[in-house]
């Protein structure tokens, strides 16, 4: 409660709580509020500009843009959420462990950094290129494994660090086993820089998201998304911009709501860097 | 220097086979028979099983492993199924474009970065610096393709300043002038970009402020822009142009988003309309030759490092 306290007190922080209530509520409502249901085509509406019975105006199928923008939150927050899992998941007990064991932390890492090398978008593109077929399970699985590597990248160090403590040692030295230090002594310790990672890879998550459905090959273009939204409204890029416009603002949103919000943690969590920020 | 050298080469050697190696697992982890997926359910077994003997399918893992490096130590990258060429051929087509594409946004992360960075510092906790910080997250948070299609519209579509789309080689017809044609993509890839490096510069310029030869400096009554200039600012440039280097790496490669919204004739349009036809020996090649170029200018950043700092050396 007092961390909640203290980060309401900066302007940007609160700007990002609020935004982040908002848009998660409009995740929660939108299907029982949109003025029309996402896949309602109306053809003699097509590519109506904003206007009152059309706010963020319609499509080249005659759908209502701000029920579709509204209604594409939904699936940002379950993949940005789910990814975010996935690496926590996996990224976690291998962080802790590579980096409390040396030897596993040497191999661990080296492959790590040779996976680092590949750009995470060509990397997810090639995962959805192995699975076959857009799906929102092949998304989360593509963009769950481009982001553990970071997260492991995280635990592993901030274990090198808490490893050398005297409270371990302490541990060590009354006959405390591996697995209950691991457990009890360094497990907690890791929560804030875990969460601050979360935080991040959870905005990194939706822009890949939104990015792998903008060239075509993420979720199935059934389902309205931002992306995908995006990535019809191309062709009609110059006469009718509201298309592009809006799930674009939504998305951008959202994304600095996670950074501002990661950042605002990662000063409170770790006070080294309090003096320079 | 030398020791140095050779230790970090060697690392470099370890982390080129570890490439090599994750992107011919990647493409044993594709589902089924890529041969009989590729010639479609009309195809004959014999089809079937000719295909699989042209590429080796027929033959046991480890033993396509050491062909697959062989071909690669012989500078063959594949064909790609689709185009019938050689995919380093096809790389090489683009790689104008996509290193073009890559100074030019280089340009933008530096000046709006650095610049913005040292502005903020030189001001730490006023108005200013804030804006500045804010200005950055938000240029994080912007999904490129966004910000690119929104320039097109303004730039393009509404004030016809830049070309929309496509590029041709600066060699051939037009010349320098189809640089034009990557002013767009080059901006909204190097706003999204900046952010990294206005933060880097910041931290690293505020750090250097604080160190005693600055305040020496100042005692001696040196004016501040001498200060600024010759004492900070050439001990803040170490880590700025690491962060710099690593932007321009990940600016080469992950372009891909970006070329595909401005039709560029990239190697990240290359990969994409790959993976649209399931055109698995191209993404292959095209993994493999980004992830090397990522290896290589990541060897070449700790050398200058090394070059600069040369406390770095003895680690």
């Amino acid at each position: 409660m007092t961390l909640l306290r203290s980060m309401f007190r900066r302007k940007a922080t609160t700007f990002a709580l609020v935004l982040l209530i908002l848009l998660l509520l409009i995740a929660a409502v939108s299907p029982w509020v949109v003025p029309y249901p996402a896949g309602a085509l109306e053809l003699s509406h097509r590519l109506l500009s904003p206007r009152s019975v059309h706010p963020f105006g319609t499509d080249h199928f005659g759908r209502d843009i701000l029920s579709r923008t509204l209604i594409g939150s939904r699936i940002t927050f379950l993949l940005g959420i789910s990814i975010s899992l996935f690496a926590l998941f996996f990224g976690v007990p291998i962080g802790i462990v590579s980096g409390y064991y040396d030897r596993v932390g040497l191999v661990v890492m080296r492959l790590i950094d040779a996976l680092m090398a590949f750009p995470a978008i060509i990397l997810a593109l090639a995962f959805m290129a192995i699975f076959g077929r857009p799906g929102i399970l092949n998304v989360i699985i593509a963009l769950g494994l481009v982001w553990t590597p970071q997260m492991i990248r995280v635990v592993y160090s901030s274990t090198l660090s808490i490893r050398e403590a005297g409270y371990i040692e302490a541990a060590r030295a009354i006959g405390t086993g591996p697995v209950q230090i691991l457990l009890h002594h360094v497990a907690p310790n890791l929560l804030s820089p875990v969460i601050v990672q979360a935080t991040f890879s959870f905005a990194l998550s939706i822009l890949g998201a939104a990015a792998l459905d903008f060239l075509g090959v993420g979720i199935p273009p059934t389902i309205p998304s931002w992306g995908t939204m995006m990535n019809e409204g191309r062709m009609y890029v110059v006469r009718a911009p509201w298309i592009i416009l809006f799930p674009g603002i939504f998305l951008a949103l959202t994304v600095l709501s996670f950074n501002l919000l990661g950042d605002a943690l990662r000063d409170r969590l770790d006070p080294r860097l309090r003096r320079l920020l | 220097m030398g020791p140095y050298l050779l230790r970090r080469g060697a690392g470099m050697l370890v982390s080129c086979v570890l490439v090599i190696t994750i992107t011919f697992l990647l493409m044993e982890l594709i589902p089924g028979d890529p041969a009989a997926v590729l010639l479609g359910p009309d195809a004959t077994p014999e089809q079937v099983d000719a295909l699989r003997a042209s590429w080796g399918l027929d033959r046991p893992g480890i033993v396509r492993y050491g062909f697959y490096i062989r071909n690669i130590l012989r500078g063959e990258l594949g064909r790609s199924v689709f185009l019938d060429q050689p995919v380093l051929k096809m790389i090489g087509e683009r790689a104008e474009t996509s290193l073009l594409l890559g100074l030019l946004s280089l340009l933008v992360v530096v000046g709006l970065g650095v610049s913005a960075g040292i502005t903020a510092a030189l001001r730490p906790r006023t108005w200013t610096d804030s804006a500045l910080l804010f200005v950055a997250l938000l240029g994080a948070s912007l999904p490129s393709f966004w910000l690119g299609l929104m320039l097109m519209i303004a730039f393009a579509g509404r004030l016809h300043w830049f070309p929309s789309s496509g590029f041709s080689s600066i060699f051939g017809a037009g010349g320098l002038a189809n640089l034009r044609n990557l002013v767009l993509p080059a901006l909204s890839l190097g706003f999204v970009n900046a952010a990294l490096v206005a933060r880097t510069s910041r931290s690293s310029m505020l750090d250097v402020l604080q160190a005693e030869y600055v305040t020496t400096a100042r005692a001696k009554g040196l004016a501040e822009n001498v200060v600024i200039a010759k004492h900070a600012l050439r001990n803040a440039a170490i880590p700025i142009l690491t962060v710099v280097s690593f932007t321009f790496a990940s600016l080469v490669s992950g372009a891909v988003v970006t070329e595909n919204v401005f039709a560029l004739p990239g190697v990240g349009s290359l990969i994409v309309q790959s993976v649209l036809k399931r055109d698995y020996p191209t993404i292959q090649g095209v993994m493999l030759a980004v992830a090397i170029f990522y290896v290589l200018v990541n060897f070449a950043t700790d050398m200058l490092y090394a070059f600069l700092d040369p406390r770095i050396r003895y680690r």
